[in-house]
C-alpha cells in the first residue's frame, strides 16, 4: 500500500497523536475493566499457589530460600558480615532482595503472560492491556505479604516501625507502575517472537547482580558510574526499601535518583506505548 | 450514519495478514518495514449492512473468509482497515472448548466468565445455575477443566454462550456438540433464542435445507470478497453456481467438522 511521504515534522506530529491516542485508550479500557482486573488478579493469584500440597506456603518458602542461600554465602563464605549502619548484614540484605521477589517474577513471568492467558485474546473480547495489569497485581499481593513479614522480622530483631516507613506505600507503587508497564511492552514481543522471552530469563540474573542489591551502588567510589546505574529502576527501588528498613533517608534527598527513575519510567512508557500501538491488533492473529 | 436498527455494520473492511518467511522475520518486522513478508487478504473491502432481528447465512467455500469474518464481529480480530460497527451482546458459538481456563474448575470458569463480561453477583449465580442444568456433566462440574473430554467443555462451551441472552447470536453449523441428544437440545436452544424478538443471527451453514429454514438472507463469500447478497435462496442458487441442478452442493467437503478447525 503507496502512500505519499509526509515531510518530518508531519511524522512527528501524527506519531504524538497516535500514541497520546493510545495512552488514552489503555488508560480507558483500565476505567472500564477495573473491576474485572480485581477479579482476574485474584483469580491468578488462586491459580498460581494451587494445585501443591503446601499452596500458599510457597510464596514464602521460596524467598527465605533464596535469602538463606545468599546470607550463607555472604555471611559465612565470603565474611561480609559486618553491620550497616548499625543493622546487621542480614537485615540489610532482607530489605534489599525483598522488592527482588515481584521484580524477578516480573521480569519473567509479566514477559509471558498473553501466552498464559492466551484464551483472553484471542477467544474472549477482553482489553490485552490489561492482562500485564492483573498479572501484576497478583504479585504484588504477595509482595505486600512478604513486606508485612519482614517488618515483623525487623521488630523481632528491635527496629520498631518508624516515620520512614511511610514511604513503603510510594516505593511500591512506583515498582508496580514501573513493571506493569514493562510488562505491557514485553508480553507483546514474546507473544510475536519466543527468543525475546529467552533473552529476557537470560538477562534476570545478569539484572539481579548489576543492581546494587547485593552491594551498595553509592559505595563506588567512580562517580559517573554510580550514577549511571542509578538509571537502573531495579537499583532505585531496592535503594528505596533500604532507605525505609535502613539507611532511614527520604525519597526526595538523592533528586538525581529520583530524576533518573523518572526518565526511565517515562522513557519505558514510551517504548510500552509504541510496541502496543504497533502490535495490538496483530496479537490475536499470532497467538 | 448510525442508527438504532443496525446491528452490524462493515463499511469497506479489510482483514489483512502478514505472512513472514519466519518467527524471526516477523519479530524484525516490528521494528523495520523493509522486512519482506507476503500479503493476504482473508477479507476484502466488505460492505454490507445487517439490521437488528435479521437472520443471514453466511456461504462460502473454505478459505473464503467466513471465519475471519465472525472474529471480527466477535471482536477478537481487528480489521487492518475500514470501519465495523457491532452494536449489541455478542455471544457467538464457535470454538466451544476454548476460551476456558485450564486450571479452574467448570464451576470456576463460570465465574470467571461471567466476572470477565463484568456481570453481577446475582447474574452470575444465575449463569451458574442455568449452564450446571444445561451442560449435565454431574460431579465433574468441580473439577479442573484440564481433566475434562472435549465433549464436556464444549457442552460448557454451549452452556455458557446460549445462557448470556444474547442480542446478536453468531453459529457456526460445524459446531458438534456432544452426542444426538445434546445435539438436539442445543438445536432446540438455539431456535428459542432465534425466537426471540429483535435478536440477530448469523449463521455460517452449507446445507441448504437449515439455511433456508433458518435465514432469510444470504451473503456468499468467495476469496474474502462478498459476491453476493440477497434473499437466501438466491444466494443459495448463486453458490450452488450453474452447474448445479438439484442435488447436494458443489464443493461442500465430505465433513463440515473440518471447517471449524482448519479455518482458525
Amino acid at each position: 500500500m503507496a502512500v505519499a511521504k509526509p515531510d518530518r515534522s508531519d511524522i512527528l506530529a501524527s506519531r504524538v497523536k497516535r500514541y497520546g491516542g493510545t495512552l488514552v485508550e489503555v488508560v480507558a479500557e483500565h476505567e472500564e475493566y477495573w473491576r474485572q482486573i480485581f477479579h482476574l488478579a485474584a483469580a491468578d493469584l488462586v491459580k498460581t499457589y494451587r494445585g501443591s500440597a503446601l499452596g500458599w506456603l510457597w510464596a514464602v518458602i521460596k524467598p527465605t530460600v533464596t535469602i538463606f542461600v545468599y546470607w550463607f554465602a555472604f555471611a559465612v563464605g565470603l565474611r561480609a558480615s559486618n553491620s550497616v549502619s548499625g543493622f546487621p548484614f542480614s537485615l540489610w540484605l532482607i530489605s534489599g532482595i525483598l522488592p527482588w521477589f515481584y521484580i524477578s517474577e516480573m521480569l519473567t513471568q509479566g514477559t509471558t503472560t498473553l501466552k498464559r492467558y492466551n484464551y483472553l485474546v484471542t477467544k474472549i473480547k477482553f482489553p490485552v492491556s490489561t492482562i500485564s495489569t492483573f498479572v501484576s497485581l497478583s504479585k504484588l499481593y504477595v509482595h505486600i505479604a512478604l513486606t508485612a513479614i519482614v517488618i515483623v522480622i525487623f521488630i523481632i530483631f528491635g527496629y520498631p516501625i518508624d516515620v520512614y516507613y511511610l514511604q513503603l506505600p510510594l516505593y511500591m507503587l512506583l515498582m508496580f507502575v514501573f513493571f506493569t508497564v514493562w510488562s505491557m511492552f514485553a508480553a507483546p514481543l514474546s507473544a510475536i517472537s519466543k527468543d525475546f522471552a529467552n533473552v529476557v530469563s537470560s538477562f534476570v540474573m545478569a539484572i539481579f547482580w548489576m543492581s546494587g542489591i547485593m552491594w551498595d551502588v553509592n559505595s563506588i567510589k567512580i562517580s559517573w558510574l554510580s550514577r549511571a546505574l542509578l538509571f537502573n529502576p531495579v537499583t532505585f527501588i531496592a535503594n528505596g526499601y533500604r532507605n525505609v528498613f535502613i539507611y532511614k533517608r527520604w525519597f526526595f534527598e538523592d533528586r538525581f535518583a529520583l530524576l533518573a527513575f523518572a526518565v526511565t519510567l517515562v522513557g519505558m512508557t514510551a517504548l510500552s506505548l509504541y510496541t502496543y500501538h504497533r502490535l495490538r491488533r496483530d496479537i490475536a492473529d499470532v497467538l | 450514519m448510525t442508527d438504532d436498527t443496525v446491528a452490524i455494520e462493515f463499511k469497506n473492511v479489510s482483514k489483512r495478514y502478514k505472512l513472514y518467511r519466519s518467527d524471526r522475520h516477523r519479530f524484525l518486522g516490528i521494528f523495520s518495514s523493509r522486512v519482506a513478508y507476503k500479503e493476504v487478504f482473508a477479507n476484502s473491502r466488505l460492505s454490507f449492512r445487517i439490521d437488528r432481528g435479521e437472520s443471514v447465512a453466511v456461504i462460502g467455500k473454505n478459505g473464503a473468509g467466513k471465519s475471519t469474518m465472525l472474529k471480527m464481529i466477535t471482536g477478537v480480530v481487528f480489521p487492518t482497515t475500514g470501519q465495523l460497527t457491532v452494536n449489541g451482546r455478542v455471544s457467538a458459538l464457535l470454538e466451544l472448548t476454548a476460551g476456558f481456563d485450564p486450571e479452574f474448575t467448570g464451576r470456576e470458569n463460570i465465574h470467571l466468565r461471567g466476572q470477565i463480561w463484568g456481570l453481577e453477583k446475582s447474574e452470575i449465580t444465575k449463569l451458574e445455575k442455568e449452564v450446571v442444568e444445561f451442560a449435565e456433566i454431574g460431579d465433574y462440574i468441580d473439577q479442573p477443566m484440564r481433566t475434562y473430554s472435549s465433549g464436556m467443555k464444549a457442552r460448557i462451551g454451549f452452556a455458557i454462550s446460549a445462557s448470556i441472552n444474547p442480542e446478536i447470536l453468531v453459529v457456526d453449523e460445524a459446531l458438534s456438540v456432544g452426542d444426538k441428544a445434546f445435539r438436539e437440545k442445543c438445536d432446540a436452544k438455539i431456535r428459542e433464542i432465534m425466537a426471540t424478538e429483535n435478536v440477530t443471527v448469523i449463521f455460517v451453514t452449507h446445507s441448504r435445507a437449515a439455511a433456508e429454514a433458518i435465514c432469510n438472507r444470504g451473503l456468499v463469500l468467495e476469496k474474502g470478497r462478498l459476491a453476493f447478497d440477497g434473499p437466501i435462496t438466491e444466494a443459495l442458487d448463486y453458490y450452488e453456481g450453474p452447474r448445479d441442478t438439484t442435488g447436494p452442493l458443489n464443493d461442500v467437503p465430505v465433513t463440515d467438522l473440518g471447517d471449524a478447525i482448519s479455518d482458525v
